[in-house]
């Protein structure tokens, strides 16, 4: 099922009060950096939802 | 930790102490004026974010000193003109004591092990181990061609062999030396020198009657300040030397709905066992398992976790001398289930 992530809420990195906790905080490598961005691997998220309860901007839901 | 104060009839000061805060979040449940903020716990418990756990608004605390009160772990205080409320008689009181009978302590340390704050103070002064052996031994440096089989050997690392050449002389720094306070009259140097250079006696079974074995001494303290009450060392104590009251009675579950796809993560997730102060989570096949006698109730693992199933429900809590009826029912929230 996997996430979403709200593009104008999101801190994109380099505008994240916590430099990309999101990806930081996923172990599964679902979420990972990509040209200064954060990209989704829908197929290795687990549904753990950390990211979505720890994002600073409140920018990641549940797709 | 901060320290935020306020000048009037009383000089009052609140200050908190991060390294005391296991981020159980009591404080701001019971703050009245919603002054104090529980910081981002998993993060901060990853070390992802450097922050305290606790954060206070300084310009809306009524400086009241109910988290001070109800805190468990000493890690917000509440002073009155350089008295701290906790020694005044009409706040309250937490009725808990971790403490080591010294009587019954034998000083095997086991508690310091397991204490997941390293909170436990521990030493002891074991006995020379050359006053539990009786032998001798004795090695023929004539006979001695320094070939080190019997220091390779020895359990206890008693023999030291050097043997440094020189140009001119290969055998004038050549020398073999027993460390008689870690003998142990095994006999084992005896058996595998091939020049039968060691003479070996062990007579400690000859004299094991006159062996008087020396007491084991040390000191055992618990450090009551940065001590969570997790039980641990209590539970795990061969000779029930330690007593540990846990601030909260009660339980905590896992209140899974696979309708609603409410259901623990296991090893994806680990949010509740990377927060808990007490190391009282584990995650067996797949599923956070807590057990509750090594878990203090503080409820730290209730908000970490990203799926809201954890419910911890408190039946009673150690906090006595309440005296104010609006305290009573603010601190008496803590014990509904959330």
């Amino acid at each position: 099922m996997a996430v979403k992530i709200d593009s104008e809420a999101c801190g994109h990195i380099e505008n994240c009060p916590v430099q990309g906790l999101c990806v930081k905080i996923c172990e599964q490598g679902a979420l990972i950096e990509e040209n200064g961005d954060v990209t989704i691997v829908p197929e290795k998220c687990d549904d753990c939802d950390l990211c979505i309860q720890n994002c600073p901007n409140q920018a990641i839901s549940k797709a | 930790m901060f320290n935020i104060e306020r000048e009037g009839g009383e000089h009052r000061v609140l200050s908190y102490k991060d390294q005391n805060c296991v981020g159980c979040g009591i404080c701001s449940e019971v703050c009245p004026t919603d002054s104090l903020r529980l910081g981002p716990t998993v993060p901060i418990a990853r070390g992802l974010i450097e922050m305290d756990l606790v954060s206070v608004n300084a310009k809306s605390c009524a400086f009241c000193g109910l988290c001070s009160s109800a805190c468990p772990f000493n890690a917000l205080d509440l002073t009155i003109d350089n008295v701290s409320i906790k020694e005044l008689d009409i706040y309250p009181k937490w009725d808990v004591e971790s403490t080591v009978n010294d009587d019954d302590c034998i000083y095997c340390g086991r508690c310091r092990e397991v204490c997941p704050q390293d909170s436990i103070i521990f030493k002891r002064e074991l006995p020379d181990r050359s006053a539990l052996v009786r032998g001798e031994i004795d090695i023929d440096d004539e006979k001695c061609i320094y070939c080190s089989f019997c220091a390779d050997l020895c359990p206890a690392e008693a023999i030291t062999v050097k043997c440094i050449p020189t140009a001119s002389n290969e055998t004038v720094n050549n020398a073999i030396e027993v460390d008689l306070s870690k003998c142990v009259f095994c006999g084992v140097c005896k058996r595998v020198c091939p020049e039968n250079a060691i003479r070996e006696i062990c007579s400690t079974c000859m004299y094991v009657d006159d062996i008087e074995v020396p007491e084991v001494t040390g000191e055992t303290f618990i450090v009551e300040n940065t001590c969570v009450a997790c039980s641990w060392c209590s539970e795990i104590c061969p000779k029930d030397a330690i007593t540990i009251t846990k601030p909260f009675e009660g339980t905590l579950e896992l209140n899974e709905v696979e309708e609603d796809e409410k259901i623990c993560k296991g090893e994806s997730c680990h949010a509740c066992q990377d927060v808990c102060p007490c190391n009282a989570v584990e995650i067996v096949d797949g599923k956070a398992s807590t057990n509750l006698d090594f878990c203090n109730l503080c409820g730290a693992c209730v908000p970490a976790c990203p799926q809201h199933i954890r419910v911890v429900s408190r039946t009673d809590m150690k906090l006595g001398n309440v005296n104010s009826r609006s305290w009573s029912e603010i601190l008496d929230s803590l014990m509904e289930g959330k």
